[in-house]
């Protein structure tokens, strides 16, 4: 079955992470994926160069590259530019992340591409906007992380905020939010009839995944202070350590489901008095009541938690609808059930670097289903793409067919 | 002019982030959204801080939506979400408290979106699984990104994934929309439906790690060693924390670098060599020994004055906002990356803007505030009654 974007075609003029973050999604949801790369680009550059690599190339570049075909292109050359511009008009989608003033430089700005295309939906992706003072600053995750505050809502309890150490996050958060411009951009389309120029940042997309967050700060003026593994919304909302110290992470989070939380502990018997009566406990009436005397409940309620196994308490808390969950490494996900048969994460074939774990598409459409597949080397099917302008070209050439003749 | 989704119909049945998160973005980018809440309303209401009756958290997330109640336990309120659902285009689900009437395969409306977000995924031996955020990070491996190994584990404090799974559903929802409305009309593709997971897409968003434990040339690498790295708090300066990496700094401009920090100590240091050859940054391989080293210069002087030299010898300094900086960051006000969304009351609460910039069909930053429990009960019922 054809994906959701079968018949689109997306020219990829991306780097780094943060476009073609968004261009790998683009091609797994069906869409003709042409990644452009320099014909004299330095291998060792592929992928920002992060480390570590794979005989010799960045994981970057084979994480970031995956679901597309790879075009040679010197967008410097006149040959080539023309090439590009012909590849453009049978594009619906142009995409692109570099500074400010680069794309005109390389003559594909909106006024130069629109001129070849006009319906084309052109997406710009910036680091801190096309306005201000940060404009022309280079931006990648690891300053997003820093400047947006995504750094300063976690840590140890009673310690000092922490970076999460796994960059990457609001880089491809920032390409998830330019495939959502992208596909309202084609929808747009649909019913205007015309293409349009479209801009996501960096900056207004980390902010945005802080939505919450950010709500209540600017609603309270109170800086969060980090809460370890505890929710600052809800209670309890945490992790608690079970009998051989093994950790689970339960959420209570409407006061019907603290109903049946209560129920349960009651039930366990866990030789800890106030565990019996919570639910009738005025302490804990309500979710604010107990936010406001969480160190006080957890305390309780890990108390209760240390006399039984961690299995015991999946199942309770399961088979009630209490959502909890516990730690699981990579070596366990890759053959985890539930990872494999959503497809999470998979082994893909690659061009150049052998088999890869990956993550997988994740979505799942009944009817016009995603798909994945390694990433290409760069400029591996020019030949094929050149090929396939050519044979259009041929066509254009031959006199239209008359209809009913 | 209007957003890029106006003339969609969406309606909402879910609570809390993910399911909010979906509609809201789908609502400010001009689609029609109805929330359907249970007679004591989204658990998020009750959620802290509170503000009035309800949580900011709740504000911010239902702003442009208008609101109706209905109870599972009546069949007229059944009947009514069914003639709702056949009248729009896309329907946004969570799996707190849904009646088995309303899944997807009970539904005849052969248009319609259906997004279901899961905690865990429509298929294996947690499908039925309830969602949260510190189950599912624990699951997805995030939490070893934080912390110390073998203390007790940290979350991310931002809702981390709730909010990349609403960020895959808007993407879900929109191709799908794509599909069926580009299909050739003598053979549809008509509705379907998508299924989103927290679990799914905190390990999407973990993608270049997985790839990088393939099977790499090193472990070394900044996402490898990121496992058994203590906290990265950043590099404190006399007043205020920063991020900071010597980037390109090498040779004589590392010299005049440590001139201007006063570092001349640090030459007889025994880690001198990896300072000058490895510099820093929270990932850096010897960022752990190397950091106090840095913060017994910048102890001397204010972040400001820190990043102004580092940036003039050619490294990367920035300022660790928190978000009461974010808040009064000019870049921020040049971006219009916090708006002022007008409240029931007539009081102006601040919010995050979206995060797109359309030039033809532009999003509007006039937002109407999330509705009361019920407040469009009678509009949107006559509305419905009118349409059938």
């Amino acid at each position: 079955m054809p994906g959701s974007l079968e018949g689109v075609r997306v020219f990829d003029l991306t780097l780094w992470m943060v476009g073609p973050w968004a261009s790998t999604q683009l091609g797994a949801l069906g869409a003709d994926v042409i990644h452009i790369e320099q014909p004299s680009v330095d291998p060792r550059t592929l992928g920002a160069g992060v480390p570590p690599t794979i005989n010799g190339t960045s994981i970057g570049y084979m994480t970031w590259n995956q679901n597309k075909r790879g075009l040679f292109l010197d967008l410097k050359s006149p040959t080539d530019r023309q090439t590009a511009y012909e590849l453009l008009q049978t594009c619906d989608v142009f995409l692109i992340n570099m500074r400010p003033g680069a794309a005109e430089r390389m003559g594909v700005g909106y006024e130069q591409v629109k001129a070849v295309n006009p319906n084309i939906i052109y997406t710009a992706i910036t680091g801190w906007g096309e306005v201000g003072p940060m404009r022309d600053k280079p931006g990648a995750d690891v300053q997003a992380q820093y400047f947006t505050g995504f750094w300063s809502v976690s840590g140890a309890e009673g310690g000092r905020p922490e970076v999460y150490r796994h960059m990457a996050q609001i880089d491809a958060t920032t390409g998830n939010v330019a495939v959502q411009a992208v596909l309202m951009g084609l929808l747009a389309r649909k019913r205007t009839g015309q293409g349009q120029r479209i801009h996501v940042g960096m900056l207004r997309a980390g902010m945005a995944l802080q939505s919450g967050r950010i709500a209540e700060y600017l609603s309270t003026e109170t800086l969060h202070q980090p809460l370890g593994s505890a929710a600052f919304a809800t209670a309890p909302d945490q992790a608690f350590q079970c009998q051989w110290g093994d950790w689970i992470g339960v959420s209570v989070t409407s006061e019907e489901e603290w109903q049946r939380f209560a129920a349960i502990m009651r039930e366990s018997e866990a030789e800890v008095e106030a565990i019996d009566d919570l639910s009738t406990d005025p302490r804990w009436s309500t979710n604010r009541d107990r936010v406001a005397r969480r160190s006080e409940l957890a305390a309780l309620l890990q108390a209760g938690f240390q006399q039984r196994p961690r299995h015991y308490w999946m199942l309770r808390l399961s088979a009630a609808g209490i959502p909890c969950g516990y730690p699981i490494s990579f070596e366990t996900l890759q053959h985890h059930a539930q990872a494999i048969e959503n497809a999470y994460l998979r082994e893909v074939e690659t061009s150049g670097w052998g088999k890869v774990w990956t993550g997988g598409a994740p979505w799942e459409f009944s009817h016009t289903p995603a798909r994945w597949f390694g990433a290409c080397l760069p400029g591996e099917h020019t030949g094929e793409i050149l090929d396939e302008l050519a044979a259009r070209r041929t066509m254009a050439d031959e006199p239209t067919p008359v209809i009913g003749d | 002019m209007s957003g890029p989704l106006d003339g969609y119909r969406v309606v909402e049945i879910s609570e809390g982030v993910a399911g909010p998160y979906t509609t809201m973005s789908l609502a400010d980018a001009g689609a029609d959204v109805i929330k359907i809440e249970p007679p004591h309303g989204d658990r998020a209401r009750g959620w802290a801080p509170s503000v009035g009756d309800d949580s900011p958290l709740f504000l911010a997330l239902n702003r442009n939506k208008r609101g109706i109640v209905l109870d599972w336990s009546s069949d007229e309120d059944l009947q009514t979400a069914r003639r709702l659902l056949s009248q729009a285009d896309v329907a946004v689900v969570d799996k707190y408290g849904l009646p088995p009437d309303l899944r997807w395969e009970e539904l005849e409306s052969p248009g319609l979106i259906y997004c279901a977000i899961s905690g865990f995924g429509p298929k294996g031996p947690w499908a039925d699984r309830p969602a949260s955020e510190i189950g599912t990070q624990m699951a997805s491996e995030a939490t070893s990104s934080l912390g110390n190994l073998g203390d007790p584990p940290v979350r991310h404090g931002s809702d981390i994934g709730s909010v990349f799974a609403a960020n895959n559903a808007i993407q879900a929802i929109c191709a799908a929309l794509y599909a069926r409305d580009d299909s050739d009309p003598d053979h549809p593709t008509g509705g379907q439906r998508v299924e989103v997971s927290l679990f799914g897409s905190l390990i999407a968003m973990r993608s270049t790690l997985w790839v990088a434990l393939s099977n790499p040339d090193e472990w070394w690498g900044f996402h490898l060693d990121s496992y058994i790295k203590p906290p990265d708090h950043g590099y404190q300066c006399r007043d205020l924390p920063i991020y900071f990496s010597l980037a390109r700094i090498r040779g004589e401009a590392f010299e005049s670098l440590l001139d201007e920090l006063d570092m001349d100590w640090a030459r007889e240091h025994p880690d001198f060599e990896k300072l000058r050859t490895d510099g820093a940054g929270g990932a850096g391989r010897y960022a752990a020994a190397l950091t106090p080293l840095w913060e017994r210069g910048f102890a001397n002087f204010d972040a400001e004055q820190v990043i102004e030299v580092v940036e003039r010898h050619g490294g990367w300094a920035f300022s660790m906002h928190d978000y009461e900086r974010l808040s009064k960051d000019p870049q921020v006000a040049a971006v219009g990356a916090i708006i002022e969304v007008e409240q029931q009351d007539g009081s102006a609460m601040r919010q995050v803007a979206p995060p797109w910039d359309f030039e033809q069909t532009p999003v509007s930053m006039t937002m109407r505030p999330a509705p009361r429990l019920g407040q469009h009960q009678d509009e949107v019922l006559s509305e419905s009654a009118t349409r059938s």
